[in-house]
């Protein structure tokens, strides 16, 4: 059951992902990222990781997929042109990418289940319980999430200096 | 396993997104849409951790995708702003436009 909707899911969230490549409207590639995500964030729930799929789903499809949507209609671009020549090279490092997964692909799925490790150290019902992942997160890695916070702040301070109109044109 | 999903599926997957967004990344040429492939790829790292992190059975893997999440929210805000900046300069956000660095 649990892998049927991990296979429904993740089938959605590629598909979505490959409709916003394929999209020449920015609007609406955004807009299929955004279905994509709420997808991965359903696998990361049957990945017994609860808390990240709802920061997925906060974070990713609503905080930063918004501002990329804000931005597209602040500058007001329209869908891509086709271009007159091709773009050979690449084209080529995209077909090499693809040739390389299904490479990947045959062999995970020639050592399926035996190269990789299955024992469940802990209940699958403990490994996403919030209450326990915030123990360990302020415990071991306080430093890090310090960290972070600067390093938040500093995109902030930068993001504000980069989109800032120059001093000399305001007038 | 992990429950019931086999880990090679989590990362069949996440290998075909990341492969998803490279092409993307690779072929727009809208900078928006170049930034948004490379979110995607980021997303199908942190799919391919945590299903090693569940399997594993810890909760090392959720918090290194937290502390990812965070990270790439840093990023897009900063690589927006360069982009309404870079707007502002050149009129456009088409890559093949922009090459002023190109030797």
């Amino acid at each position: 059951m649990d892998r049927l909707v991990f296979e429904v899911a993740a089938a959605i969230a590629i598909v979505f992902a490959a409709l916003m490549v394929l999209s020449r409207n920015p609007v609406r590639s955004v807009l299929s990222l955004v279905v994509s995500f709420f997808a991965l964030a359903g696998c990361y729930v049957l990945l017994f990781s609860p808390f990240i799929a709802v920061i997925q789903v906060i974070v990713y499809a609503g905080a930063i997929l918004v501002l990329f949507l804000f931005v597209l209609m602040l500058l007001n671009v329209g869908p891509e042109r086709p271009e007159k020549t091709g773009r050979p090279i690449q084209t080529l490092l995209s077909g090499i990418a693809i040739v390389l997964f299904a490479g990947f692909l045959l062999s995970t799925l020639r050592h399926s289940g035996s190269a990789v490790p299955r024992a469940l150290a802990a209940e699958p019902n403990v490994l996403g319980k919030p209450d326990a992942l915030a123990r360990e997160l302020f415990g071991g890695y306080l430093l890090h999430f310090e960290a972070v916070s600067v390093l938040l702040l500093a995109a902030l301070v930068g993001a504000f200096v980069l989109a800032r109109r120059d001093r000399g044109s305001r007038a | 396993m992990i429950g019931t999903i086999p880990l090679s599926e989590v990362l069949i997957v996440s290998g075909a997104l990341f492969c998803i967004g490279l092409c993307g990344a690779l072929l727009r040429r809208n900078a928006i849409q170049i930034f948004l492939s490379i979110e995607l790829m980021m997303n199908s790292a942190n799919l391919a951790i945590l299903g090693y992190g569940a399997s594993l059975g810890t909760r090392e893997g959720q918090i290194v995708v937290f502390f990812v999440i965070a990270i790439a929210a840093a990023e897009a805000a900063v690589g927006l702003a360069i982009f309404v900046s870079l707007f502002r300069h050149t009129e456009t956000i088409d890559v093949n436009r922009v090459n002023l660095l190109k030797w």
